[in-house]
């Protein structure tokens, strides 16, 4: 099974690595997810559920 | 102050009580989670065992504090009486002393290391997301699309993840009867041959730990962000109101439509009274009076399959503002959609005997009461009728008791001092004079205990084995501390947009990969480990056990800036406090708070908050979700004890023993006490 694949071209590429190497990243594979993390996030990717999640467990009496 | 090592392991699994799970497992059917108890002739040694009596009375968080300021008052003389003739001790409580925990220490015999249930929330492995811990469902593993419907051909399951023999079960091998009734951690009852009902951790219908429902025409409610129910906003027109009850979703359906039960209120201003109509059933109810248990059906397949639950309605008010609320639906005994006892049928037995009753394991509505729709008031009636139906259980059982073992629960102290300790004490934050007008109310329900121990003593056997029990004492709940807003403080966690810090939830603004250790539950500290968690850093070996030993003086140096006190009184490695397979699975750290301090709501869920520490100005005010040896509980026997230290998980060696079964059987852990 492989995971999903984005396309990029060569030159945006270039300009991520150069980044990462700048910010310390230890590859810019994780710098690319962390600043799409931090985009979906910004966003609000699937709050839906995770609302659904939190609500379940603020039920028990436990948590105010 | 302790610290000791720990190795680290994997992540126990993910729960989620989700309501759609619950529809799928009545519709499709539930495998069979008991067997019908036969009894084979007895040799001699196996027919005077089942002539023993003993009777243990589980009464949570009864804490020997209070205890003995009312024994010395009066208030409990027939505890007096069995402390002095019989035995008194304090009883070692689990680590963390957390119910679902403690108690399944109690049945086991084992520690978390053997069972595997380490806090109420455990998180999963790949997606850190915190879930509770004692129950996994299992969706239907093969479906059948016809049209917009969605029908399950294999059946759904509901898994206790506690691990261990019960001591119940251990029992069984030896032909002893027993009763063990509303026991926590035994949703869905384990298999045996006698006859147990499910506690703590029984959901209510829509699969929560009970979510009550609220009607009004008053905006304040309106408003609310409310957990653990749900407020409908209504229009009263012409003296009317439409409104229905929400049930599980509909899984049937591809587009998961909420279950719903319409009811109607006609409101009699004039005579302070309402008429409500809900299917076939009309209930009268003045101001300020609560209905009988009432049958709610929802249609699943249209009049053809329905769903049956339970609810109460408390009429709160009728003028000038409308306030009805209602229960949270409970699984109905009388048919129930989940496995609530063994053998099965035992619950309609009881529902048949003394008609119907709270079925969800947590029945007091403290809830109700933190979100304003209970006042003290309101709430401690509340709590009283959850009583006085265990009361109403309880002699149901002596009824039918003829030798071997009883177990009863109560649920009422544990309850009751987590929301009116604020009432009792004045160095409270919460405390006002108009919560102090309820000051007594604690020492009251102590009272009732002693009154239930004495009408039990005169129902049993004079040469029964009685036993008082709780598992855990309690504390003061004054100061909230944020763990993960610690750790994000101290460079141990960093959150992807710091900006978001307290918009983001269950751990959303993580960024794992600069992150070393983060908080779970109320007592579970976490090392984000490398080969264990999904974006694990810390490298096993020298660099986990050199966190662990920083993050552990850390915590125990820690001051309170407001108050000055230390607020982490002992921090426990999992390896060295634990033993059995499960430890793998265990937090790496155990949080013991001092007397006083817990960790935060926030923190519990992965949420983040501005300020480290904070006061507690809610209605839950009192806890023990804190360091064991804070809050020990209590033990009252007319045996004589012949231990110093008894333990929870001494019990199933004790029981053992009691009915002269080789203790060999129980966990070596677990010794008997007398």
């Amino acid at each position: 099974m492989f995971d999903p694949k984005i396309k990029i071209d060569k030159d945006l590429f270039a300009k991520l690595k150069k980044a990462a190497d700048i910010a310390g990243y230890s590859s810019v594979d994780e710098f690319i997810i962390h600043i799409l993390e931090k985009e979906v996030s910004r966003i609000g990717g699937d709050s839906s559920s995770d609302e659904e999640i939190k609500k379940k467990l603020e039920g028990l009496g436990y948590i105010s | 102050m302790k610290k000791m090592h720990c190795r680290g392991g994997r992540a126990i699994s993910g729960t989620r009580a989700g309501s759609t799970r619950f529809l799928k497992l009545l519709l499709v059917g539930i495998p069979l989670l008991s067997i019908e108890g036969s009894f084979l002739p007895a040799a001699p040694a196996e027919a005077s065992r089942r002539e023993k009596s003993v009777v243990i009375l589980g009464i949570d968080g009864m804490d020997p504090i209070l205890l003995q300021r009312f024994v010395e008052k009066g208030r409990m003389p027939v505890f007096q009486k069995l402390m002095e003739e019989g035995s008194f001790s304090l009883l070692q409580t689990s680590i963390p002393p957390q119910s679902p925990v403690a108690w399944s220490n109690f049945i086991t015999g084992m520690d978390p290391g053997g069972h595997g249930i380490f806090d109420y929330i455990g998180r999963n492995l790949k997606t850190y997301q915190p879930a509770f811990s004692l129950t996994h469902i299992d969706e239907p593993g093969h479906t059948l699309h016809i049209g917009d419907w969605v029908i399950p051909v294999s059946a759904g399951k509901a898994t206790l993840l506690r691990k261990g023999k019960a001591f119940w079960q251990m029992l069984d091998e030896h032909d002893v009867p027993y009763t063990i009734s509303r026991i926590p951690s035994n949703f869905p009852p384990v298999d045996c041959k006698g006859r147990t009902l499910a506690g703590l951790g029984t959901p209510d219908l829509v699969g929560s730990y009970g979510t009550f429902s609220f009607f009004t025409d008053d905006p304040t409610f309106a408003s609310l962000d409310v957990s653990g129910g749900a407020i409908y906003p209504v229009t009263v027109e012409n003296d009317g109101i439409a409104a229905v009850l929400i049930g599980p979703e509909n899984t049937l359906k591809t587009d998961k439509p909420l279950l719903r039960a319409p009811f109607a209120v006609y409101a009699d201003r004039a005579n302070r009274a309402a008429k409500i109509l809900i299917g076939s059933t009309e209930l009268i109810l003045k101001v300020g009076e609560w209905s009988p248990w009432v049958e709610v059906s929802f249609d699943v397949i249209g009049p053809l399959r329905s769903l049956k639950g339970i609810c109460r309605f408390y009429l709160k008010s009728i003028d000038p503002r409308f306030n009805l609320y209602v229960t949270p639906i409970n699984i109905d005994p009388a048919r129930p959609a989940l496995p609530l006892s063994t053998p099965p049928g035992y619950v309609t037995e009881l529902y048949k005997k003394i008609g119907f009753f709270y079925t969800q394991g947590m029945p007091e509505d403290t809830k109700a009461l933190e979100w304003g729709v209970f006042d003290d008031g309101e709430y401690i009636r509340q709590a009283r009728m959850v009583l006085e139906e265990q009361r109403r259980m309880l002699d149901c059982a002596l009824d039918d008791y003829h030798g071997g073992l009883l177990f009863f629960y109560i649920s009422t102290l544990d309850l009751c001092q987590h929301m009116l300790w604020r009432n009792m004490d004045p160095e409270h934050p919460a405390h006002s004079a108009e919560a102090a007008l309820y000051k007594d109310q604690l020492e009251d329900f102590y009272a009732e205990m002693d009154a239930i121990v004495d009408h039990v003593m005169k129902r049993i056997p004079a040469d029964a084995a009685l036993i008082i029990m709780s598992d855990h004492g309690f504390s003061p709940y004054y100061r909230k501390f944020n763990l993960n807003t610690w750790l994000l403080e101290n460079g141990y966690l960093e959150l992807i947009d710091p900006a978001a810090m307290e918009a983001s939830h269950l751990f959303g603004n993580v960024h794992w990969r600069r992150t070393r250790a983060y908080a779970v539950g109320f007592n579970g500290l976490y090392v984000n480990l490398r080969g264990r968690e999904e974006k694990g850093t810390v490298r096993e070996g020298a660099e986990y056990e050199a966190l662990l030993d920083e993050l552990g003086t850390k915590l125990l140096s820690l001051k309170d800036p407001e108050t000055g006190e230390f607020p982490i009184k002992s921090v426990y490695r999992a390896s060295e406090v634990y033993h059995g397979a499960e430890t793998k699975n265990a937090p790496d750290l155990i949080i013991g708070y001092r007397r006083g301090y817990r960790c935060s709501d926030q923190s519990v869920l992965g949420d983040f908050t501005r300020d480290v520490f904070s006061y507690n100005m809610d209605k839950w005010s009192g806890d023990h979700c804190i360091a064991p040896e804070e809050v020990p509980g209590v033990l009252v026997s007319n045996r004589k004890l012949r231990v110093k230290d008894p333990r929870l998980s001494d019990f199933a060696a004790t029981i053992l023993a009691l009915f002269d079964v080789d203790v060999s059987e129980a966990p070596a852990s677990s010794r008997p006490i007398f």
